[in-house]
């Protein structure tokens, strides 16, 4: 294991409380994952992979130990930071894409920018590259209704890197395709992986997938991981 | 984020939802609009009752009466002082025992040095004779300031006041006319009426003619004759006015200053040589603004005088002003209250089916404020439609009722007017108002937004 590792989670835990119930979705998960690498995790349902991936993309704050990015402790970023954290450091791509139907493919895109505070004509120009380079141009100005389900998860991708993100964070992103549409997501995302050095930790059930393109694969059980296995090394 | 995206962002989300903002705004619209109308009539009758005063400059007046007992609010103290009150203290003054500081010139001259008075002049009554044809009769002339004339002070059967303080022209009054062998009151103005006065003098040329004659003309008086042009013929002069009118011819001050005359307002005023110390029933002080009033006032009381000021009648208009706002803003109010409760009831719709695209901002990057900030922009959007709507619905409809009470008014015989008053600051503040409370109203749900946790809007269903 890396020892200065660019994702590090040390006794990683999270406790969901409803009502009386209290649900350990993580025990304690120790990781540390090195820049540019591609991550696979897998498990169960239920198993804690999605809390895993929220917590690292401070969507969440966890119930005990620590989450460090670059250095920089996670876990202990004041809300507004953890913001600015989502904004500038993640990108996250989501089973059931998560876009504004309301808006177009390239409003989409340029979504994130608007909280940045980016200028409109900017926005929409840098939207415009990032549909060109997931190869949706042409479709642009279609709302996500009258879209595919890969194509609206290639605008997903193209919004998760609009922020120019270190991170890509994918919890389940074949989820709803079919398995040709479903490889070619994941090979957008090795590509981008490969190509921009993004580090990319992607949930996903399917083994063949995960085999082709991880470097290496984490499973998950009852929140704790229960395996972790090497298939790459990267120079 | 950039204030251009967040009205962009508000602009957008309303026009996606038309029906909806617009029923939205339509109540805010009518809330605005009863408010502004209610309003504007209130600050309408006020303008007219208050510009009705200012015209005629009388908030600038103060009344100095010799005897420290004034009319000033809470001052009165004894409770059968009401009615007779003002007459009693007339009595008072002429009073030759009266022990309090006389009114007389070094007085004046006192009253002048203080800060704030512009001019300082006796109301003064003359002993006359006035002669019309053949009949001639004895009557005390009063000398008004043309513009205190004009203030309403006098009921005017026909013809109107001196247009200044110059000319030698006068008003009579109906009763003293009709003495007169007058003609009637709508025939009378331009008559011609011939004053006479008496003067007491002392000088050489009328000492040596009083050695040298004997008689009726024994006495060291001279008579005077003017003449004047009746302008205006008065119905009841009396106590109703600021300044006490006992006299039933009024002349203005110009003309009574180029007469030689006898001041006969007070009993002293015999006695006292010509210029000297004569003293003045009372004295009207003119300040150079209606805040002066109050600081001027308290200075003559504190040098015994008595005081009578319209302005402290206003306070009491004031007063009776703000009860009558209170009420029709509380009337006002409970459109917009509804109108917020409309605009809460709307924020927390939208922000239940944006709830998924919440947890998207969020997950992109947008802090709690930049949520919160995106509906209240929302809410202050429809708050400012609604003010601007809601302004021109009131301003339309006070129109329309201003035209319906005309026409009743009119009918009866009062004059066209404004009963609806839409100042500037009106305007802006219903617009401000509106805007505000809807922003009031978007707390809540805003706040609820800026909470929502991304990880349970994004979850998958
Ligand atoms: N917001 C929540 N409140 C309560 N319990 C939760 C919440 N989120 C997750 N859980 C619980 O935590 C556990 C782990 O959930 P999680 O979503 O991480 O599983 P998962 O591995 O992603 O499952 P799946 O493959 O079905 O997506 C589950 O038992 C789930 O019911
Ligand atoms: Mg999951």
């Amino acid at each position: 294991m890396d020892v200065d590792g660019f994702i590090e989670t040390k006794d990683l835990g999270k406790v969901y409380t409803f009502g009386a119930v209290q649900v350990a979705a993580l025990r304690s998960v120790t990781l540390s994952v090195a820049r540019g690498r591609l991550i696979g995790v897998t498990g169960a349902s239920g198993s804690g992979k999605s809390t895993l991936v929220n917590l690292l993309g401070g969507l969440d704050r966890p119930s005990s130990g620590s989450i460090r990015v670059d250095g920089r402790l996670v876990s202990d970023l004041s809300k507004k930071e953890l913001a600015l954290y989502r904004r500038n450091t993640i990108g996250m791509i989501f089973q059931s894409f998560n876009l504004v139907n309301a808006y177009t493919a390239l409003e989409n895109v340029a979504f994130p920018l608007l909280f940045a505070g980016v200028a409109k004509k900017d926005r929409l120009q840098r939207a415009e590259e990032l549909l060109r380079t997931v190869g949706l141009e042409a479709r642009k100005d279609h709302r996500p209704t009258e879209l595919s389900g890969g194509e609206q998860q290639r605008v997903a991708i193209a919004r998760a890197l609009v922020n120019q993100p270190q991170i890509l964070l994918a919890d389940e992103p074949t989820g709803n395709l079919d398995s040709k549409t479903s490889r070619q997501i994941v090979e957008i995302l090795s590509d981008l992986n490969r190509h921009r050095g993004l580090t990319v930790v992607m949930i996903s059930h399917e083994q063949a997938l995960l085999r082709e393109f991880a470097d290496e694969v984490i499973r998950l059980h009852d929140g704790d991981v229960v395996d972790r296995e090497v298939l790459r090394q990267k120079p | 984020m950039r204030i251009s995206d967040y009205i962009g962002q508000a602009g957008g989300n309303l026009w996606k939802k038309k029906l909806r903002t617009f029923l939205t705004t339509s109540g805010v619209v009518i809330g605005v609009g009863a408010l502004v109308c209610m309003f504007a009539f209130g600050q309408g009758i006020q303008r007219n009752i208050t510009n009705q005063f200012k015209k005629l400059d009388l908030f600038n007046y103060i009344s100095v009466f010799a005897g420290g007992r004034s009319n000033r609010p809470g001052e009165s103290s004894d409770p059968d002082d009401h009615g007779g009150h003002r007459r009693r203290r007339m009595r008072d003054v002429q009073d030759v025992n009266h022990p309090g500081p006389q009114l007389n010139a070094q007085a004046l001259e006192r009253i002048r040095t203080i800060k704030g008075v512009e001019a300082v002049f006796p109301e003064m009554r003359f002993p006359a004779q006035i002669r019309l044809g053949s009949k001639e009769m004895f009557t005390l002339i009063q000398v008004l300031p043309a513009e205190a004339c004009r203030s309403g002070l006098i009921k005017l059967r026909s013809g109107a006041c001196y247009a200044s303080d110059e000319p030698n022209e006068l008003i009579i009054s109906d009763t003293l006319l009709h003495r007169l062998n007058g003609p009637d009151p709508e025939a009378a103005p331009g008559t011609k009426i011939e004053v006479a006065t008496l003067t007491l003098d002392f000088s050489l040329a009328n000492l040596l003619r009083m050695a040298f004659s004997a008689g009726a003309q024994a006495l060291p008086f001279t008579r005077e004759t003017y003449a004047f042009t009746v302008v205006g013929v008065a119905g009841q002069i009396g106590f109703m006015g600021p300044l006490p009118l006992q006299s039933d011819v009024l002349i203005p001050p110009g003309a009574a200053a180029r007469m030689r005359k006898l001041s006969l307002t007070s009993v002293w005023d015999l006695f006292a040589p010509a210029g000297g110390g004569a003293n003045y029933s009372s004295v009207s002080v003119r300040v150079d603004s209606p805040q002066d009033v109050e600081p001027v006032q308290s200075q003559i009381e504190a040098m015994g005088f008595g005081t009578f000021a319209l302005m402290d009648q206003l306070r009491h208009m004031r007063v009776g002003f703000l009860i009558m706002d209170m009420f029709l803003i509380a009337v006002g109010m409970i459109g917009i209250t509804v109108a917020s409760l409309g605009i809460v009831n709307t924020m927390v719709m939208s922000i239940l089916e944006r709830y998924r695209e919440i947890g998207i901002m969020k997950a992109v990057g947008a802090t709690d404020g930049d949520v919160q900030r995106i509906f209240l922009f929302e809410s202050g959007a429809i708050g400012l439609l609604g003010g601007l709507f809601g302004l021109g619905l009131g301003w339309v409809v006070g129109l329309i009722i201003n035209e319906v009470i005309n026409t009743l008014m009119v009918r009866q015989g009062a004059p066209r007017m404004n009963y609806f008053s839409f100042p500037w600051w009106l305007c802006l503040g219903a617009i401000a108002f509106s805007i505000l409370v809807s922003l009031v109203a978007g707390i809540y749900p805003t706040r609820r937004a800026a909470r929502v946790d991304p990880v349970v809007a994004l979850r998958h269903d």
